[in-house]
């Protein structure tokens, strides 16, 4: 750092100000940083290195505008900069320009694919576009059974804001204009409603979730309860691994979000979104002394995911009632 | 190291909506860095989170799920997400309207710069 800064002083249109306005950032110091890559721009407007770099000090104050900006300098610049790229997909989806987002999001993922950053990009994008296609084509829930991925639930228990893709529809979606950035999973911020569940529970409590793991993209299925005993459900047979070892691992769960969410005075805990490598979970509590365990693939939306999540719950809850 | 750490967590901690972040040893539950509002006892925010994450990560493993890269707690009045940070893990506290995807988005920015 002594010889950038020493290099920057002799000559200001010294390109050392590159790597020391890195280090200033990467210590925290970030108006000095600011100053010396805007000064070192001065000396270099066309620096990608230098825009990019910028970008991030916006971005690290929150300013997504100047950001964009600069992004957009770099991109003209570098048409495949990967920087570039995610920072821009992920300002377009924060304006809820969601095929320009896509757009830029998939060119990110295609020169850097395992990037978790623009892989949680991208399923915040799905999650949305998702949510708009449904708030444009019908407000009613998808009926159960004609299509395979919907699912039966009383009311949704999630929000969403419904956005706008003018861009995409050519029409407007009838609900209030987003906020500036959507929740990636949205909250569950109410306890799962009842949902009625018609006909008899299966004898068999492992059937007893089968109507969602034939119905969708689920891998697994369980109910289990506070000392890590399956109560119910299975996984599905493409799944490795023993669900009695799944459980115990799990059961102890309950007792350390209680917890969790105790000590930081957040009430009561309603679920937990986990991303793996392949699969996405999601363990939601089943009355006091039980947690639903969903997995699913890594490609199924979060929204819908959370769905199936209270329709289980609602389902467990019932068997649980009877069984009891 | 020391400010990168302190640097990643005060960005965080700038990030509409985020109560605080704290960096934790994963193995260990031990706090490396906390930036929380006082009366929380850190410490065992910081051990509950670690083990819930821990517990969550070889649940992931046994089903041959992979590798855990982000958990959400989601509660009634707040959020916490935790992010696989290499050997540590970067948990942070948000509030119950905090725009969730952009705390994800800087949580794992923050993990990628630390790990």
């Amino acid at each position: 750092m002594q010889r950038w800064s020493e290099e920057v002083a002799r000559d200001p249109r010294s390109l050392a100000f590159l790597p020391l306005a890195r280090a200033y950032r990467k210590q925290g110091l970030r108006d000095a940083s600011l100053h010396l890559c805007l000064r070192g721009l001065e000396a270099h407007p066309a620096h990608v290195e230098g825009h990019g770099l910028l970008a991030m000090l916006y971005l690290d104050d929150g300013d997504h505008e100047r950001a964009a900006d600069e992004w957009s300098m770099v991109l003209r610049v570098d048409t495949n900069n990967f920087e570039a790229l995610r920072g821009m997909g992920f300002c377009y989806l924060e304006q809820d320009r969601l095929s320009k987002a896509r757009q830029m999001l998939e060119r990110a993922a295609l020169l850097r694919p395992s990037d978790p950053t623009v892989q949680e990009a991208l399923r915040v994008l799905g999650t949305r576009q998702e949510i708009v296609e449904k708030g444009l084509s019908s407000s009613a829930d998808p009926a159960f059974g004609d299509d395979p991925w919907a699912v039966p639930t009383g009311e949704p228990v999630f929000m969403f804001d419904a956005g706008t893709e003018a861009e995409n529809a050519g029409q407007q979606a009838s609900s209030p204009a987003p906020e500036a950035m959507p929740p990636a999973a949205a909250p569950v911020s109410r306890p799962p409603p009842a949902v009625p569940i018609t006909g008899p529970l299966p004898l068999d409590p492992t059937l007893l979730f089968d109507d969602l793991l034939n119905a969708g993209p689920l891998l697994a299925a369980l109910l289990v309860d506070v000392n890590g005993m399956v109560l119910a459900g299975r996984l599905t047979e493409g799944v490795r691994g023993d669900p009695a070892v799944l459980g115990a691992v799990l059961g102890g769960a309950i007792g350390e979000a209680t917890r969790t969410a105790h000590h930081l005075v957040l009430g009561v805990w309603r679920g937990i979104l986990l991303d793996s490598e392949h699969a996405m979970l999601h363990l939601a509590p089943a009355g006091s002394d039980a947690v639903m365990v969903l997995a699913a693939r890594r490609d199924a939306p979060a929204g819908w995911v959370l769905r199936a999540s209270t329709h289980a719950v609602g389902q467990a809850r019932q068997f649980m009632e009877e069984y009891a | 190291m020391n400010e990168l750490f302190i640097a990643a967590v005060e960005r965080l901690s700038r990030v509409a909506g985020v109560r605080g972040a704290l960096l934790v040893e994963g193995e260990t539950g031990v706090t490396v860095i906390s930036d929380l509002r006082e009366g929380v006892n850190e410490t065992a925010v910081a051990a509950l989170a670690a083990s819930l994450f821990r517990r969550t990560a070889a649940a992931s493993e046994t089903a041959d799920f992979g590798r855990l890269n982000t958990l959400q707690l989601e509660a009634d009045d707040g959020h916490v997400v935790a992010v696989d940070a290499g050997e540590l893990i970067l948990v942070v506290v948000a509030e119950h309207d905090a725009q969730l995807g952009l705390v994800r988005y800087e949580a794992h920015r923050a993990a990628e710069s630390l790990s």
